[in-house]
């Protein structure tokens, strides 16, 4: 990668983020309800006004629109992150305490996707309208079709009412990840196992493909040593739309089986209308994307000479 | 399975939850501490709760929000998707761009955080349900229906539709409302199965806009602590939300 377009990674990616947190704080501010109302209902005390204006002062509430959001994103990049209403604790410190969790379930959900999703699209490829051919369009019907939350509690009914191979909520750390990871990655394998079809197959009716078979290489390797960069192109294009899913399933992960991580403190907050610990979610939520994406975006062009042509010419 | 069958399937479950909308074999609301946690029998088809409810019509009664969420999110999605997907492909080049880099933006968006954020602001509710299912669904309808008039634009009935002096809306509507149909009607039926998704996700996650009407997702929230002891309790809203979204899923997919 050039120092030019390392710059514009940069940038583009602060520019997004910057745009998707101002919104989302607009619409914070946009709705009819003063913070310190909120927060003086959630804690329930008898206000005087002197203290209404204490705590509009101290939160910046006086300042304009744009100087509070220097204000906040100031905050956001120091670690300060607000009060919570509900609780009254540091929104950081409650946080990056769960942040471990959710990135443990949502980094092991990808993580075990793309491994297992790899294979199975590979031998899809490999042996068209065979068994893991059949595997790999049920699960992408299913990763599809299928609401995560119904596979988790089923899931759960199974493997730890039924079954009793697994303590859920009480035991220790790996035991009570292994249901979520397994939850993430069962509705990626399936669109990252098509993804990764598409490339292998078009290696295998590629002329060059015919060079390496009549050079004497196995069919196997041909098809691996051959197709896999054109492979990882397609899945690094097309995988974006999980990225998003991920988030969203996590959440999901979180709450069936009782893990304390991000979204499970974020649902707490909707309920709550606990405002600062939803600005610091979405400015987390939305980093994770961006970063996602641009990623994608950065292997593809590493990937692909055509693209870095491309990228440096325009 | 073939395509027929999938879309008979989806039709007679969507009839059911039609009828079930507006009548229940017993009244859904209906207390009764004496007969709780009842296995299924003839009074009640799929027992009773621990408030003595009646499972079966609950899971009737539910359906309500979902059918409720289907028909606006559809109405709006494809209206919006389909004056965008005009715009990209026949508006100015300044607007057009504009109108697909917002497309592209909300594809990007979790369903699920956007319909938290939003019920966090205007209130849980079938409101910020539908407004967050639009915002990430009317983009792939834009999208499809700017690249079916791109492909349209190099076609010689076009042209020559044109030459005879159609007017160009008119066009549209003749030649590629009928190109669009297939595509339309997969994405219909994956947003229909979304909708129902997302209403019972955020039921589940116990955002519930009514908590006193039945809804799938908030039963399963509001019986999962009897999952090991009354599984059939959780799995009977689970099994209905999972196989109602799969069928409307597969009904219109022509894959």
């Amino acid at each position: 990668m050039t120092n030019l377009t390392a710059t514009r990674f940069v940038v583009m990616t602060f520019v997004s983020w910057l745009a998707a947190v101002a919104v989302c704080f607009l619409l914070i501010r946009l709705v009819p309800g003063d913070p310190v109302d909120v927060f003086i209902t959630q804690v329930n005390i008898q206000a005087s006004e002197a203290l209404i204006d204490a705590y509009r002062a101290q939160w910046g509430l006086n300042e304009s629109l744009p100087v509070q959001f220097g204000l906040w994103l100031h905050g956001f990049v120091t670690l300060d992150w607000g009060i919570s209403f509900a609780t009254g604790a540091p929104v950081s410190g409650e946080l990056l305490q769960r942040l471990g969790w959710s990135a443990a379930i949502g980094f092991g959900g990808i993580i075990f996707a793309l491994a297992f999703g790899s294979g199975l699209g590979f031998f899809t490829a490999i042996t068209p309208g065979g068994f893991a051919d059949h595997l790999s369009r049920a699960m992408a019907v299913a990763g599809q079709a299928l609401p995560a939350f119904a596979v988790g509690v089923i899931a759960l009914w199974v493997f730890a009412a039924e079954l009793r191979w697994m303590q859920p909520f009480a035991g220790g750390t790996l035991e009570r990840l292994v249901l979520p990871v397994a939850l993430v990655t069962f509705f990626s394998v399936g669109s990252v196992s098509r993804l990764v079809r598409a490339g292998f197959a078009e290696t295998v009716q590629a002329p060059y493909l015919k060079t390496a078979l009549a050079k004497g290489l196995p069919f196997r390797s041909a098809v691996w040593r051959h197709g896999r960069r054109r492979a990882a192109i397609g899945l690094f294009a097309g995988i974006a739309p999980d990225l998003a899913w991920v988030v969203g399933g996590t959440a999901i992960a979180e709450i069936v089986f009782g893990i304390p991580g991000l979204s499970e403190r974020a649902i707490q907050a909707v309920a709550a209308r606990d405002y600062p610990v939803l600005q610091a979610y979405v400015g987390l939520v939305a980093l994770w994307i961006i970063l996602g994406l641009q990623a994608c975006a950065a292997l593809r062009r590493a990937l692909d000479p055509r693209l870095a042509d491309a990228a440096l010419a325009s | 399975m073939n395509r027929r069958a999938h879309a008979m399937w989806a039709l007679a479950l969507l009839g059911v939850m039609m009828v079930g909308a507006v009548w229940q074999p017993v009244d859904p609301h209906t207390v009764d501490l004496q007969v709780t946690l009842q296995p299924p029998s003839g009074q009640h088809w799929l027992g009773t709760d621990h408030l003595g409810r009646d499972v079966a019509s609950r899971l009737l009664a539910g359906a309500q929000p979902s059918l409720l969420a289907i028909s606006i999110v559809l109405v709006s999605s494809l209206g919006i998707g389909l004056m965008a997907g005009v715009a990209i492909g026949f508006g100015p080049r300044a607007v057009s761009g504009q109108i697909r880099w917002l497309a592209e933006t909300a594809l990007a968006l979790p369903t699920l955080i956007s319909a938290l954020l939003l019920s966090a602001l205007f209130g849980a509710g079938l409101i910020a349900i539908s407004a967050a299912l639009i915002a990430s669904t009317w983009a792939p309808y834009a999208l499809s229906i700017a690249a079916l008039l791109e492909r349209l634009r190099a076609e010689t009935y076009w042209t020559a539709t044109l030459a005879l002096g159609s007017a160009k809306l008119g066009a549209v509507r003749r030649h590629l409302v009928p190109n669009a149909w297939p595509m339309v009607g997969a994405l219909a039926g994956a947003d229909a199965g979304r909708a129902v998704i997302l209403v019972a996700s955020l039921g589940f996650l116990g955002l519930s806009s009514d908590t006193g009407r039945p809804e799938w997702g908030a039963m399963i929230h509001e019986y999962r602590m009897f999952l090991f002891s009354e599984p059939q309790l959780v799995l009977a809203p689970v099994l209905t939300t999972g196989i109602v979204a799969f069928a409307l899923n597969r009904a219109l997919d022509n894959r």
